[in-house]
């Protein structure tokens, strides 16, 4: 049976992660992972909840070994990890906080200093077979109920060589990654932790949230990193009044960046602004550099296929093709712009459209910092309109819609126009659809608007 | 400053910054600002931290030894910035 090394490229004294209290060689990673292997139960699944993204990486890597599946839930929420642990009955968890989930087996590292006077006994890298089923993550809440997908340990070998092969990271360019985003995510696993392990370079074990956090993780991973973070934590860092160390790159995903907010970005850390377009089914496909192109590139050894309007991506370490939850329009060369959500298709007294464009639109216009277009629930009214809701500060629903009829059919302009706040974006800035539900039926008293 | 008039003003900040349509004065110094309190995530502490910075010259750091405790009320977070604010 084939199977692909746990880590790559680096020699036993390397440096695989910096804790928060120094680095963590090869040689202990390797006795870290086997020592944890023997301590797990006969139970298949793991919740792993580590905060830390190299005991993460321990427990993902000891489960593996064991032939375990580690959960990846979308959330820590005490009602998320009960229902994921209900759903997968033969389930223990990892953690460094106390019982996660009431009634669940749970196993902890043991303490740095009883680890650090013990001799390795094994240096060699386990071998996993890239057939074996390793993680189940489970798709984003604003396509509907979380649904998991299985993930082979090819699948995210692969995504992670072709990750770094996309953007150069075999020529030696860089030493670390230092990642804003969680572990447990999809992206976050491929990108933080696969993208490292796979290409011999350090993972900051940090989860660096202010920017002040982000310079000193930075600092502490000692130059020459990757930053894999988030058009949110891009912002921040690019507002605040503080000197960044400069980085050989930044990845971002989980939501579109702007042009604008990318090239404030690469020139605050003199590096390129690479984004990263996937879906937790396929995981990471395609990439572009927001400042260059709207086109993204297939990364190696993923094709699309299909016709307008329904593409799928296939690759060999996919078990079939996998619908692209977007609409998006192909290129001759094989490369896509994105359009919109293929869901988010809408009909309105005959005209079409797609939600994802008319909130591109609706985000050109001067004022408004975010906002989003939906469709309320359909057959209340004999013809359904659209719904947005917007902030824009110091704006009034009427300048927003005088300028939308600018750029948009009249028939999609919104009624209501929800002026708001914020929007309700969860911690990797997705829109759950209960959330902006909810926060409707919250505005949809005239009075806490300001509609004219 | 006085402690006093620098919650007020931090009220006001949080109000403008977080855009949450509240009165500042309704903010309770001692109830929680993040969870059950006014119901703040991390992004919102991040961006609470821009605007603290922008203000009062002091860069939040999630390795400030009052990170833990800072967060949790209005006059908490009025004692850190008075200890580290820079203008």
């Amino acid at each position: 049976m084939s199977t692909a090394p746990l880590i790559r490229l680096y020699g036993p004294e390397d440096v695989l992660a910096w804790e928060a209290d120094g680095p963590r060689s090869v040689a202990e990673f390797l006795a870290d992972v086997t020592e944890l292997a023997d301590m797990l139960p006969d139970q298949r699944s793991v919740l792993n909840l580590f905060s830390s993204r190299y005991e993460f990486l321990v427990g993902f890597a000891a489960a593996m070994v064991r032939g375990h599946v580690t959960l990846l839930p979308q959330s820590r929420a005490p009602q998320t990890l009960r229902r994921i642990a209900g759903e997968y009955g033969d389930c223990y968890a990892v953690t460094d906080q106390g019982d996660p989930v009431e009634g669940l087996p749970c196993v902890t590292l043991p303490s740095r200093g009883s680890r650090s006077g013990r001799t390795p006994r094994s240096a060699a890298v386990p071998h996993i077979p890239l057939q074996q089923a390793v993680a189940v993550a489970f798709t984003s809440g604003s396509t509907g109920q979380p649904m998991p997908n299985r993930k082979t340990w090819g699948a995210l070998v692969s995504v992670g060589l072709a990750i770094g092969s996309r953007f150069g990271l075999k020529a030696g360019l860089c030493r670390s990654v230092v990642a804003t985003v969680p572990h447990q995510h999809m992206f976050g696993l491929e990108a933080s932790v696969m993208l490292p392990i796979q290409h011999g370079l350090a993972m900051h074990a940090g989860r660096p949230l202010f920017p002040e956090d982000v310079r000193t993780a930075l600092v502490e991973a000692s130059g020459r990193s990757v930053l894999v973070t988030t058009p949110l934590h891009l912002r921040a860092c690019v507002m605040a009044e503080i000197a960044l160390p400069s980085v050989e790159m930044i990845v971002s995903a989980t939501s579109p960046l702007s042009r604008e907010l990318a090239r404030q970005a690469e020139t605050r850390f003199h590096a390129p602004v690479n984004e990263i377009f996937g879906f937790a089914e396929a995981g990471s496909v395609a990439s572009r550099r927001t400042v260059a192109a709207d086109e993204w590139h297939m990364l190696d050894g993923v094709v699309l296929t299909g016709q307008d309007p329904e593409w799928s991506v296939r690759a060999e370490y996919l078990p079939r093709p996998i619908r692209v939850p977007d609409r998006i329009a192909v290129t001759e060369q094989g490369q896509f712009r994105v359009l919109g959500r293929t869901q988010d298709q809408v009909n309105i007294a005959g005209h079409r459209a797609s939600l994802g464009d008319l909130t591109q639109k609706l985000l050109e216009v001067d004022g408004v910092q975010d906002g989003v277009f939906f469709l309320p629930e359909e057959g209340q009214a004999p013809l359904t309109r659209l719904t947005a809701v917007v902030v824009a500060p110091g704006k009034t629903g009427e300048d927003i819609r005088r300028a939308l009829r600018w750029s948009i059919d009249p028939v999609f302009l919104p009624r209501p126009l929800v002026m708001v706040p914020k929007l309700p974006r969860n911690e990797t800035g997705k829109l759950p659809h209960d959330a902006l539900r909810r926060l409707v039926e919250q505005h949809s008293d005239p009075e806490s608007t300001h509609e004219p | 400053m006085s402690t006093l008039s620098l919650e007020h003003e931090l009220a006001a900040l949080i109000v403008e910054a977080l855009k949450l349509k509240a009165d500042p004065s309704s903010i309770q110094p001692e109830a929680p600002l993040f969870g059950n309190g006014l119901g703040l995530d991390s992004i919102d502490a991040l961006e609470l931290s821009l605007a603290i910075a922008q203000t009062y010259g002091y860069q939040i750091k999630s390795t400030d030894p009052e990170i833990k405790t800072m967060f949790s009320s209005l006059r908490a977070l009025a004692r850190a910035i008075e200890k580290n604010r820079t203008k």
